[in-house]
């Protein structure tokens, strides 16, 4: 291997690799060597380009092939799928595609939206890992041109209460994994002055060796000040803004694109976990904000995974033109870093900038009145090919469309649906429904997350109006959505929720995929907001496993066909591949963020019971459809139906939902999931502080099954005013009457059963379920 | 003067996070507020320097200001006094109100401006300590308005009314030195420098959570001998419209939120002592 790196003789690091006549072994080795990520295929086109160049790379050149070619950044393994899918859904509302989505909000202004993972960190580092998730989604936003405006945290982890011997060796326990990213989030969001208001977190054993921590933001903008991730022309000059440039964070994207192994752990625990540092962040956020009121910049571009490797050579791809940076002028955190290093670290904090020659002082200007660093360090050139120089000497040189168009795949997939469905056995029919209720509100799953939600600020900015927890009170329950008001002069507000479908996709993928987006709309149009745009983050196993590839493939397409009946776009997403340990892969996880566009928040609906003697209402239809359900995972029953979706019927009910709550007939409003209608009814009890009379027929099911069913397309409503109001906005949809609010005691009859729940009962499962488990 | 004619000087630097809600709070009333970065004060960028004279009022918003990274407002005060410590002495003279919200509250007891019990300090008197929880608490606070008149900008507060802001912060739990409680409990009360404490629906001076830090007395809020420098943990900016509420969908309210009195007091006594 010596033989084929030759130094090069300069006063540093250089190096070039003669990989000219190199054979499949040690094209093999130098890939592997020089932790590349790259398949032998891959590495036999690199070496037919060189031949053809007549000369061999240098280091710098292959390890910025190596992350631009990684999944994480071209999605070599998914593209196809999306392209088949999601991409074709259009909307006269999307504004832009880019690193966030950009969506119309009002005449003059537009918002942008996007979630990503942050997986491999997270499962290594989780503090550090969970906070420079944050901030990297708000650079996706920001560079927008769009001001950041809210965050959401979809989490997934192991049980709390997983025995230590149960644990896997070299895997970090739940409970610390989990304190540790709830922590990072809590530090790093609330410094940079973002609110956290929507979220999720799931608990199943298929977590622990590999946990899921997903981040999304979305952030609002002037339609006129809008940017694209690219320059605009020669004369653009590259402005590196923000953060110093070290080792950290070196091989991230390549990292990111393997399953995390034990040698790994060992081998990247050191370097390829970034950063962060909320306090460049938050500085940079505004002076590249002045920048972007002040029309000032061609594009902006932040720099995530592969660093300026990538943000380099995208923002003058899609621009249609080239790019000559100079390394020597990247301010450095530590001496000696090789030019190589240079190119690819993933060092936090840093924003690229294109800006035309005549406005960099001004530029300039604003980034020392913030005291944040920016430096010109190269320029776009007219040619497109990417030209390297450090110290005057070239350290790469190529063709632009080589180096950023990575490879695609249409990798060979298993079909879920050829595989023999598992039998039902549902568990033996409770005695004692009061206790079954209890159980499931106690189930970490279900209750309560305050503990969590009060840990993030989701208020600042002062724009939240409808909050994550809502109630009387002292006495505040979960709501289905957050929504913001976030112009000072219009009462229009942007509603955000999020939903993750684990528990079904591992068993049905299709109807997995189907259900997030149905779940998202449900929660959204819950508090009165239309459902506008999507985006993705689809967390899966080692795509270079047919079956692996065949659940991810169904999940899209259930995604794919829901959002496509309701016009959804998803303007922007994330594939995170790899998401396996040697124990096995991770649950298919694809989770969904989800906007909704509310006409006047004045007339928003919350989840919690607001009058004694106001009548309840069932939207939707219940059927035995158990598969993946809570109340099997905690009563112990196998197989079932995973909830189906019927897109047409989610439409309707969004429509009739909202013109109810439009006309304010909806005095309360929480839809139906994780736990079924009984857990519903409890948490709007809960929120209220106040009971619920409910008499239902099961329609021919078993009680318990009807009670705990998570059948879609599901709210419990409490009518306000007259309740033929309701009934007639609502004709023609599958609603009935459940009973009505009033009293201190949840009370149900279901077909021939009947059982009540004092609130404080109640309240003692649901508060401390979660809570409980984390002291170990 | 006029409400159109009074500056409001909103300070910020790296970390500080709520002066845009703070802006807008006095922007709603009719003042013409202002956000300065503190280079803009103690340097002089091309066309952008300002000077803490030409404004009536100085407010310190929240946030984690420098990251917050030794103790809360440790740096930003560090940075204030080696700064901007004689035009602020100077402001602070006049009788012109400055106003510290959450980080800005902490800010001010490190400079030593509060409480200021018997005049500004070296060394700070008090501090505003981790919460009892050891950790970020967001949540609704209840604060009832105990001063008795010696706070001028916060007049127009009825004596006992109940103002709703949220509290947002993870060091905010007021603490004397030890064995020092009582009496510095009652110097506060005979100066007449106590502002708010967090109480419960019920009114009462209740525990966690309705007390989010452990504050001693329930202490949420000081104001120093002279009245003219305010400080307290929650937000009020965050309660300037009902919508802001955390409770609005339930009580059927509509309009102006708790804290829109706050500001309006603040703008109200400028208007008249100037």
């Amino acid at each position: 291997m010596g033989e084929l790196i030759r130094r090069v003789k300069v006063p540093f690091p250089l190096y070039r690799i003669d990989l000219l006549e190199a054979g499949d072994d040690e094209l093999a080795r130098i890939s592997k060597d020089l932790g590349l990520a790259l398949s032998p295929a891959e590495m036999r086109r690199v070496q037919a380009y060189f031949r053809k160049r007549g000369r061999p790379p240098t280091d710098a050149e292959l390890q910025s092939l190596g992350q631009a070619w990684s999944e994480h950044c071209c999605y070599k393994s998914s593209r196809s799928f999306l392209r088949e899918f999601l991409f074709g859904i259009e909307a006269p509302s999307v504004l832009l595609r880019g690193d966030a989505g950009v969506m119309e909000f009002d005449e003059d202004h537009a918002y942008a939206l996007r979630i990503e993972s942050h997986n491999h960190p997270s499962a290594v580092e989780p503090y550090g890992g969970a906070a420079t998730g944050i901030g990297g989604i708000l650079r996706d936003v920001l560079c927008m041109g769009a001001k950041p405006i809210a965050l959401v945290d979809p989490l997934h982890f192991g049980p709390l209460d997983l025995p230590d011997d149960a644990l896997p060796p070299g895997v970090k326990h739940p409970r610390y994994l989990f304190g540790g990213v709830v922590a990072g989030i809590r530090d790093y969001g609330n410094r940079v002055g973002v609110p956290t208001v929507a979220g999720s977190i799931f608990f199943d054993k298929g977590y622990t060796g590999n946990i899921i921590v997903n981040v999304g933001c979305v952030g609002i903008a002037r339609k006129d000040r809008i940017l694209r991730n690219a320059v605009a022309g020669p004369g653009d000059v590259f402005i590196l803004a923000g953060g110093k440039t070290g080792r950290d964070g070196i091989h991230g994207v390549t990292f990111a694109s393997l399953e995390l192994s034990d040698e790994m752990w060992e081998e990247w625990q050191a370097g390829a976990v970034q950063l962060g540092d909320p306090i460049m962040k938050e500085p940079l956020i505004h002076a590249c904000l002045e920048a972007v009121d002040r029309g000032l910049l061609s594009g902006m571009k932040d720099l995530g995974g592969g660093g300026l490797s990538c943000v380099v050579g995208e923002m003058a791809f899609a621009g249609g033109y080239g790019a000559e940076v100079h390394l020597e002028k990247v301010p450095l955190k530590e001496p000696n870093v090789a030019p190589w290093e240079i190119w690819v670290s993933e060092s936090q904090e840093r924003m690229m900038l294109a800006v035309p020659e005549a406005k960099v002082d001004e530029v300039l200007a604003i980034f020392a009145l913030w005291d944040v660093p920016a430096t010109p360090i190269g320029r776009v050139l007219a040619e497109k090919a990417v030209r390297v120089l450090y110290q005057g000497e070239e350290v790469l040189d190529m063709d632009l469309a080589f180096y950023t168009e990575g490879p695609e795949y249409e990798r060979p997939y298993e079909d879920p649906g050829a595989r023999p469905p598992s039998p039902e056995r549902p568990p033996e029919e409770p005695s004692d429904y009061a206790a079954a209720l209890l159980s499931l509100l106690s189930s970490p799953n279900v209750a309560s997350k305050e503990h969590v939600i009060r840990q993030y600020d989701h208020e600042v900015m002062a724009n939240t109006v409808i909050k994550p927890l809502q109630g009387v009170l002292g006495r505040q329950s979960h709501g289905d959505a957050a929504v913001l008001k976030p112009l000072p002069d219009s009462w229009r507000g942007l509603a955000v929720a999020t939903a993750s479908t684990p528990q079904y996709t591992r068993i049905d993928p299709y109807r997995g995929g189907a259900a997030a987006v149905d779940n998202v709309c449900r929660n959204l149009a819950a508090v009165g907001a239309r459902p506008h745009a999507l985006s993705d983050c689809l967390n899966f196993g080692n795509p270079e496993k047919p079956d692996r590839l065949g659940f991810f493939r169904e999940a899209v397409r259930g995604i794919g066909v829901v959002a496509e009946t309701l016009g959804l776009p998803l303007p922007s997403g994330n594939v995170s591949f790899y998401n396996e340990t040697p124990l096995s892969p991770v649950p298919p996880t694809p989770v969904v963020l989800g906007t909704g566009i509310v006409q006047d928040v004045r007339r928003c609906v919350t989840s919690d019971l607001k009058r004694a003697g106001a009548s309840l209402y069932l939207l939707g239809e219940t059927k035995a459809e158990l598969g993946g359900s809570e109340y099997y995972r905690v009563h112990g029953g196998e197989g079932g139906a995973v909830p189906d979706t019927d897109p047409n019927l989610l439409s309707r009910c969004v429509d009739g939902l909202l013109e109810a709550s439009r006309a304010g007939l909806i005095a309360a409003c929480h839809d139906a999931s994780h736990g079924g209608m009984g857990v519903t009814v409890a948490e709007m009890c809960l929120g209220g502080d106040i009971g619920a009379e409910v008499e239902w027929s099961p329609d021919g099911l078993r009680p318990d099954l009807a009670l705990f069913s998570e059948s879609n397309t599901r709210w419990v409503l409490e009518a306000r005013g007259e309740p033929s109001a309701l009934e007639g906005a609502l004709e023609g949809l599958p609603l009935r009457r459940l009973g009505r609010v009033g009293g201190s005691e949840m009370r149900v009859r279901i077909g021939s059963r009947a059982f009540a729940l004092g609130i404080e009962a109640m309240r003692n499962a649901w508060s401390g379920g979660m809570t409980r488990l984390m002291a170990g | 003067m006029n409400r159109d004619d009074v500056r409001v000087c909103v300070l910020t630097l790296e970390g500080t996070n709520c002066e845009d809600e703070t802006v807008h709070a006095f922007a709603s009333l009719g003042a013409n507020p202002e956000k300065v970065h503190l280079n803009q004060l103690v340097r002089d960028p091309p066309g952008r320097h300002r000077a803490l004279e030409d404004y009536q009022a100085l407010v310190l918003p929240g946030g984690f200001s420098s990251g917050d990274y030794v103790r809360a407002g440790a740096i930003w005060a560090s940075r204030l006094r080696s700064g901007l410590r004689r035009d602020l002495r100077a402001f602070v003279e006049e009788g012109k109100p400055v106003v510290g919200i959450c980080n800005g509250f902490q800010a001010l007891v490190e400079l030593g401006f509060l409480p200021g019990l018997g005049g500004e300090t070296d060394v700070p008197q008090a501090s505003l300590a981790t919460n009892d929880s050891a950790h970020y608490e967001c949540r609704p606070s209840l604060l009832r308005y105990e001063n008795r008149g010696r706070c001028g900008p916060l007049a127009l507060l009825p004596r006992d009314g109940i103002l709703q802001a949220p509290s947002a912060h993870t060091e905010g739990k007021f603490t004397v030195p030890q064995g020092e409680e009582e009496a510095v409990w009652g110097a506060l009360l005979e100066a007449d420098q106590l502002l708010f404490r967090y109480v419960d629906p019920e009114g009462t001076y209740a525990g966690y959570p309705w007390n989010p830090n452990g504050s001693l007395y329930n202490i949420a809020g000081v104001c120093n001998p002279e009245g003219n420098v305010l400080g307290l943990m929650p937000h009020p900016e965050r309660s300037l419209s009902r919508y802001l509420h955390p409770d609005w969908t339930r009580s059927g309210e509509e309009g102006y939120g708790d804290g829109r009195l706050f500001f309006d007091s603040i703008l109200t006594y400028v208007t008249e002592a100037f």
